[in-house]
């Protein structure tokens, strides 16, 4: 699984830290999701959605292998 | 993330504490050969009391520093701390396994309880920290 969170949060000019204070995760886990080596939960994804106010699908892509 | 039952972070250095505390006490234990005399069996004896106060002070300081919450508690690190404990109770088990095929002495069964007890734990606490070390080493800087 892939995913825009960077793209995201440069389109909304936002650290790591402060995303991750946002969805009270630490600034490590978006780092990780980020670099794709982390998969985060439904619920985790849906707050992340929340912040960014679009869908989970555009933030987040099923690749081919998946 | 639904919250799960762990002790407060301040706790951990409560449990150092506890475990730092416990090294000189079998210390003491040794260096002065506090034993009960052999009649003297009872739940009671100084020498059960003894023993029984420095595996309390042990074990429980390893569970604290083992089971405090970390400053921020999300869903990777449980999964760290869940994969850890996994690992933990495997090596645990196998440590168990070898030393029963190995053990045919019987009064080594006691050194075998007393090792299980703090084994598990410390495996926890090693595999669960270098982990941790691990995921902060393999950040990459923000872009």
């Amino acid at each position: 699984m892939k995913n825009t969170l960077r793209v995201e949060r440069a389109i909304k000019n936002i650290t790591q830290g402060e995303l991750a204070e946002l969805i009270g995760v630490s600034r490590q886990t978006i780092n990780t999701i980020e670099s794709n080596k982390y998969v985060p939960s439904t619920v985790l994804a849906l707050k992340i959605a929340r912040v960014f106010e679009k869908p989970v699908e555009q933030i987040f892509l099923l690749e081919d292998g998946d | 993330m639904k919250p799960h039952f762990l002790f407060p972070t301040w706790m951990r250095w409560l449990g150092l504490c506890l475990f730092f505390v416990h090294l000189p006490v079998m210390h003491i234990w040794d260096m002065y050969h506090i034993h009960s005399a052999p009649s003297d069996t009872g739940m009671f004896s100084s020498g059960h009391l003894f023993f029984i106060l420095t595996i309390v002070l042990m074990v429980s300081g390893l569970f604290l520093i083992a089971f405090a919450r970390e400053r921020i508690e999300d869903e990777q690190i449980y999964q760290l701390r869940l994969s850890s404990l996994r690992w933990a109770i495997f090596a645990n088990y196998a440590i168990l396994v070898i030393c029963l095929v190995f053990t045919t002495n019987k009064a080594d069964y006691k050194d075998m309880l007393r090792l299980n007890l703090w084994v598990p734990l410390v495996l926890f606490i090693i595999i669960f920290r270098y982990k941790i070390f691990r995921l902060n080493r393999s950040l990459k800087p923000e872009q």
